[in-house]
């Protein structure tokens, strides 16, 4: 491949290379929204159901199956990643801090309601909201800051319904907010390259 | 004028390298060596050259047991790469 080539050769090459290398990088770039999303409604889901069945707020508990799920699969992504061909770009790290600093505060926040209650549903579906609208505008993905929009707004009506069923709306909004929009990026990742 | 394209630049696997490394952090040897369709040892001769001159900088870590190779891309490199687009511009639309 080492032979001298033209000017021409040389810009078409150029933008091959970056074309490709951008497309590589949406390749399932949606997993950690599904891993989130969907850890997020099954905890919801079983809350629901809990409360449901015997009233016991205890049950609010089982929204820790959300990084009992999430903390593991998360290892089992970034693992997989590592054992294929290995590239990071600049937009990686900033999301990679992005989350970070919002799953981190995430966490703080959710232990602080066993000092003070508070809505914590409305909480998180706004910080979440929030990551998920900085994500769109970093990659400039339209549908995920439409999602983070959604999550953003979902607050209004976690403030204002409670009761058991406001779990239900919480999975809802992360149904629209993160694993409709993961399915959908990990689509356009595949059909890139097929 | 036509400006004078950097040799070391000027070559299909060496800029094919250089342009990947210009769109990311950093990259391994095997995502190189499949994106750029060449072999482990063309590979491995041109990076050196590219390393010799300052343009990537090259990493030798472990994956596992497997050793993992990765490159990244340096200021001087950056700033070659983009005198050499410029040089080439030249070519494309000269004044």
């Amino acid at each position: 491949m080492d032979k001298k080539f033209t000017e021409k050769d040389s810009l078409e090459l150029i933008s091959q290379m970056i074309r490709n290398t951008q497309q590589k990088l949406e390749q399932g770039s949606g997993n950690y929204f599904l891993l989130w999303g969907y850890a997020t409604i099954v905890a919801a889901i079983a809350v629901t159901i809990a409360l449901s069945q015997t009233n016991n707020y205890n049950y609010y508990m089982l929204y820790f199956i959300i990084p009992a799920i999430g903390l593991p699969g998360l290892f089992l992504l970034k693992k997989k990643e590592k054992s294929e061909k290995y590239i990071s770009t600049y937009i990686d790290r900033i999301i990679g801090n992005v989350w970070t600093v919002f799953g981190t505060v995430a966490f703080l926040v959710s232990l602080a309601i066993f000092f003070k209650l508070f809505p914590i549903l409305a909480v998180m579906a706004l910080l979440m909201g929030m990551g998920i609208t900085i994500t769109g505008l970093i990659i400039k993905t339209n549908f995920l800051i439409v999602a983070g929009i959604i999550s953003i707004a979902g607050t209004i009506p976690l403030l204002l319904i409670h009761g058991h069923y406001s779990n239900l709306i919480f999975a809802g909004i992360f149904l629209l907010s993160m694993v409709v929009p993961g399915h959908i990026l990990n689509t356009k990742g595949k059909k890139r390259h097929v | 004028m036509f400006k004078e394209l950097d040799p070391l630049l000027h070559s299909e696997l060496r800029l094919a390298v250089m342009s990947i490394l210009i769109s990311v952090e950093e990259a391994d040897f095997v995502y190189l060596k499949e994106e750029t369709k060449s072999t482990s040892g063309n590979l491995s001769v041109q990076i050196d050259k590219l390393e010799k001159a300052g343009y990537i900088e090259v990493a030798k870590t472990f994956r596992g047991k497997m050793p993992r190779t990765i490159c990244k891309i340096t200021q001087t490199g950056i700033e070659a790469f983009e005198k050499y687009v410029e040089a080439l511009k030249s070519y494309i639309h000269p004044k």
